[in-house]
């Protein structure tokens, strides 16, 4: 077990090196940049513009500029934000711990509702709450985030609410941790879970139906029930934890969607996360931000397979690495 | 009373007025419905971008500037109502030698926010350490080229320009920056000139961000909001004597989308928000169904009216020539439905334009009648008479034989521009012009305008209250006369190039070039008159509307004066007070 996760920890280095080449081409291939956009003042002169590349060495040839970026990086200096004139690592920080918790809870909720609901419907395929359920789930599927979003404003400012944006009402954003300011958080945090979840709750419900579907009709299954094994049994024991095991890997992969999915949600109900960050970096051209985010992604995405890798050999069984 | 005592209590007065600050009173707007306020309460407003710094002059970032508004003052500002230059930190000033020399006597016992005197040293420092200051992301230095900057005594200042400049006084709206916080940072303190930037980072101690403003910061929530409270020793006063701003907070929540703003808004979670058309009238109908807050409009000075200009330059050499002549710009003029652009893009809330000067302003010269009147038939007549026969299938060919056709490039964030796009194109149909529309991210029209690569484009460029603070926009050959670039100068230091000059345009370079010089303003405003007829009657570039200032307040706030926002030297904030 140990030498995989070693040997996978050795494949992901020159992957991540090929990562980081993509990444930094990607920017210089965009059209104008940072300094370009400075122009359009009239107060910017060409001089200081001029001025400000050779500060940020961008007047050296593109390879070199790569290797500078990449040695910062292996030092753990990630670059300078051009447009907040702060190291990059520094401006991600204060960002992450409201990205990190509204991702981990809306995973958690999303798979606390899905697969339950995702064995139900599977059971009761043709009930009245099975139909609903995967009328639900559609729904969620066919509909963009910021549409979801915004029915769900106009929802709340239709009932007199106020909670319509953001996480917290204005008064408690700074304030300290208090019962109000914590049931206050809970007012707002409903809308969030349920725009950014609704995708995956649906996506993953499905997945458990299908698998679940797929299992019941399995000799096992019918041998354990013709065994007179009690029904519960059969379905806890057996079905359901063999149901499962595909889920684990796309566990893993939701890893990355910490950056960069809820980008437009948190656009949309102003949620302080790293998705407008990284979004008002890209429009101004801002490349340390941007390349550090994607690296930072990539990163997540390899971490996230590893994890489901080590999982899934400890769920099931069969699985076995050498 | 004796002569005696008489002498006696006039000193004393004079002593009790030196001793206190000299406090700036607030002369009556009663036509904007400005009313005496109460001290206390707080206002939340929204800010569009998070601040990409807490330092004016770091970085030109409209979330600095919407706060720098409120936490700092300048020499000047501008009263509320007409846009006139008024007192602010500089009480009084004398221009002599020929509009060369300024002289401004600052306002005695202003207090920075952390108790400190403002002084001459304040100014002198601001202005040559880092608004002259080329590496100064936010600076001016281009407009401080040459000028001597000195300290006459602790409360006067004198700037010396190298060549009369009758618009200069308008500068003196920049903000003045403490020199006892930021000296370190700059040349005067050893560090290199760029170093400057790096003043007030966003993770700054509040402390360390001081004013003279209205209000101090308290506090920044990484990509969340900003709070700034009450200063109580600041040097304005309502017109009973009472102590400005009456609001004891102002917080500012971060929020980037437009619609979020609205839905903070009418959930009543913002106090105020500036609108566009596009969302007035929904707001409008709520107001009127009886919502607790009240939509507002105003004719504005400053705003961005869009234009359409045509590339004098074209690499097509047959659209070029056309491009180049007015009549063809007159006839395409007269295709542009200007009217039904105000009523249909901008929901009414819009007026003709100005050319080059807002209609508003003082300076505007009524080209009303110089716009022309949409008219399909005169503008069909108008094509014909250039020899621009119609083809098979409507559209005109040129001499050429190909298709009259050109590319349109228009701001496709944009709803306005969009919306002006379509109208044109549809009604250019009609006279046989075909456009195909191109439209990209209205962040980079400017730069795809300074470029070559464009035929026709839709595009804004700000008004400002004196002409001559947008010469390098409207005097042929400046830096930013970009549908004729063949004019601008070919070294950046370089004279423009004369040879290519249309005769139109040379006459209204030298009166660019004299009105630069001249200090009577009556002589300056017939010289701006003649040019706005020259530009209108040759169509320079074909201006589309003039957009009003638009806003919503909840009625628990009072004294509310439209906010232009970003513009220094234009703040009404203090007079607001809750209800």
């Amino acid at each position: 077990m140990w030498t995989f996760v070693f040997k996978r920890f050795l494949i992901a280095i020159p992957t991540l090196l090929l990562i980081s080449v993509l990444v930094f081409a990607v920017i210089q291939l965009q059209p104008g940049g940072f300094l370009e956009n400075m122009l359009e003042d009239p107060r910017v002169s060409r001089e200081t513009v001029e001025r400000i590349r050779q500060q940020y060495l961008l007047d050296q040839p593109v390879w070199v500029q790569y290797l500078n970026w990449l040695g910062g990086v292996l030092r753990g200096d990630f670059g300078y934000s051009f447009l907040n004139n702060r190291p990059v690592s520094e401006l991600i920080w204060e960002r992450l711990g409201w990205t990190v918790f509204l991702a981990v809870i809306t995973i958690f909720a999303t798979w606390v509702v899905a697969i339950p609901l995702g064995i139900y419907t599977a059971l009761r395929r043709h009930g009245f709450g099975a139909m609903l359920a995967n009328f639900i789930g559609y729904f969620g599927l066919a509909t963009p985030d910021f549409l979801v979003a915004l029915l769900l404003i106009f929802a709340v400012l239709s009932a007199g609410g106020t909670s319509v944006g953001g996480l917290f009402s204005p008064q408690y954003i700074d304030a300290p941790w208090s019962w109000a300011k914590f049931t206050d958080m809970l007012s707002h945090l409903w809308i969030p879970l349920i725009v950014i979840g609704l995708d995956g709750t649906a996506g993953i419900m499905r997945q458990m139906r299908a698998n679940m579907l797929d299992v019941l009709s399995q000799d096992y299954v019918r041998t354990a029930r013709s065994k007179g094994l009690a029904e519960r049994v059969v379905l806890w024991k057996h079905a359901v934890r063999n149901a499962i095991n595909p889920l684990i890997s796309i566990a893993g992969l939701s890893l990355p969607n910490l950056i960069s999915s809820t980008i437009i949600a948190s656009i949309v109900l102003n949620l302080p996360t790293i998705g407008p960050f990284l979004y008002d970096s890209l429009l101004n051209k801002d490349q340390y931000v941007v390349m550090a985010l994607l690296m930072m992604s990539a990163v997540l995405l390899m971490i996230g397979n590893l994890l489901a890798d080590v999982a899934l050999a400890w769920a099931d069984p069969r699985i076995r690495y050498g | 009373m004796s002569k005696r005592r008489a002498l006696w209590l006039v000193g004393f007065l004079l002593l009790g007025a030196l001793a206190l600050a000299q406090s700036k009173t607030i002369s009556s707007y009663s036509n904007l419905g400005v009313t005496g306020g109460k001290a206390g309460g707080s206002l939340t407003l929204a800010l569009g971008s998070a601040p990409q710094t807490l330092f004016y002059y770091g970085a030109i970032d409209s979330a600095i500037q919407t706060l720098a508004n409120q936490m700092f003052d300048g020499l000047i500002e501008y009263n509320l109502a007409n846009y006139k230059i008024e007192p602010a930190l500089a009480v009084s000033w004398q221009i002599s030698g020929g509009s060369r020399v300024y002289t401004f006597n600052l306002r005695r016992g202003v207090k920075w926010h952390d108790g400190r005197d403002f002084t001459a040293d304040d100014v002198v420092f601001t202005y040559s350490q880092i608004v002259a200051n080329p590496e100064a992301r936010g600076g001016d230095a281009g407009n401080f080229a040459g000028v001597k900057i000195e300290k006459v005594d602790t409360y006067r200042v004198r700037f010396t320009l190298p060549k009369p400049a009758p618009a200069f006084i308008h500068y003196m709206r920049l903000p003045i920056m403490p020199k006892h916080k930021l000296v370190g940072f700059s040349q005067e303190g050893g560090k290199a000139p760029a170093e400057i930037n790096n003043a007030w980072p966003t993770n700054v101690n509040p402390e360390e961000v001081v004013g003279t403003g209205p209000f101090r910061l308290q506090s920044y929530t990484p990509g969340q909001q900003v709070t700034l409270v009450k200063n109580p020793n600041y040097w304005k006063r309502d017109e009973n004597g009472a102590v400005l701003p009456y609001l004891d907070r102002l917080q500012y929540l971060i929020i980037t989308d437009s619609q979020a703003r609205v839905a903070q808004f009418l959930a009543g979670n913002l106090g105020q928000i500036n609108i566009s058309g596009a969302e007035f009238p929904d707001l409008k109908r709520r107001e009127v169904q009886g919502a607790p807050f009240k939509v507002v409009q105003f004719r504005a000075l400053f705003g961005s009216p869009p234009h359409l200009a045509f590339n004098y330059d074209a690499k097509n050499p047959e659209l070029a020539r056309l491009f180049r002549n007015s009549d063809f710009r007159r006839a395409i003029q007269a295709a542009v439905n200007r009217n039904r652009i105000i009523e249909d893009v901008y929901n009414g809330l819009a007026e003709l334009p100005g050319n080059g000067v807002a209609p508003i302003s003082e300076w505007y010269y009524d080209t009303r009648k110089l716009l022309g009147s949409y008219d399909l038939k005169a503008a069909n007549a108008a094509l014909d008479k250039l020899g621009l026969k119609r083809g098979p299938d409507g559209i005109r060919l040129l001499p050429s034989g190909k298709l009259l056709e050109f590319t349109l490039t228009y701001g496709s964030n944009s709803t306005a521009f969009t919306g002006i796009a379509t109208i044109l194109q549809n009604d250019l149909r009609q006279v046989g012009v075909k456009v195909n529309l191109q439209g990209i991210l209205a962040a980079n029209l400017l730069s795809t305008g300074r470029g070559k690569d464009w035929e026709a484009i839709i595009l804004g460029l700000g008004d400002q209250p004196d002409p001559e603070l947008r010469t390098p926009i409207w005097k042929p050959g400046g830096a930013l006369y970009y549908w004729h670039q063949s004019t601008q100068p070919a070294t950046p230091e370089g004279a423009p190039q004369f040879n290519n000059f249309l005769p139109w345009e040379k006459e209204i370079y030298d009166i660019w070039e004299k009105a630069a010089s001249t200090t009577n303003v009556t002589q300056r405003k017939a010289l701006y008159d003649r040019w706005q007829a020259i530009f209108a009657r040759e169509a320079m570039v074909i201006m589309i509307a003039k957009e009003y200032a638009a806003g919503a307040v909840s009625n628990r706030y009072g004294n509310y004066v439209y906010s232009l926002g970003v513009i220094p030297g234009y703040n009404p904030v203090p007079l607001m007070f809750q209800r």
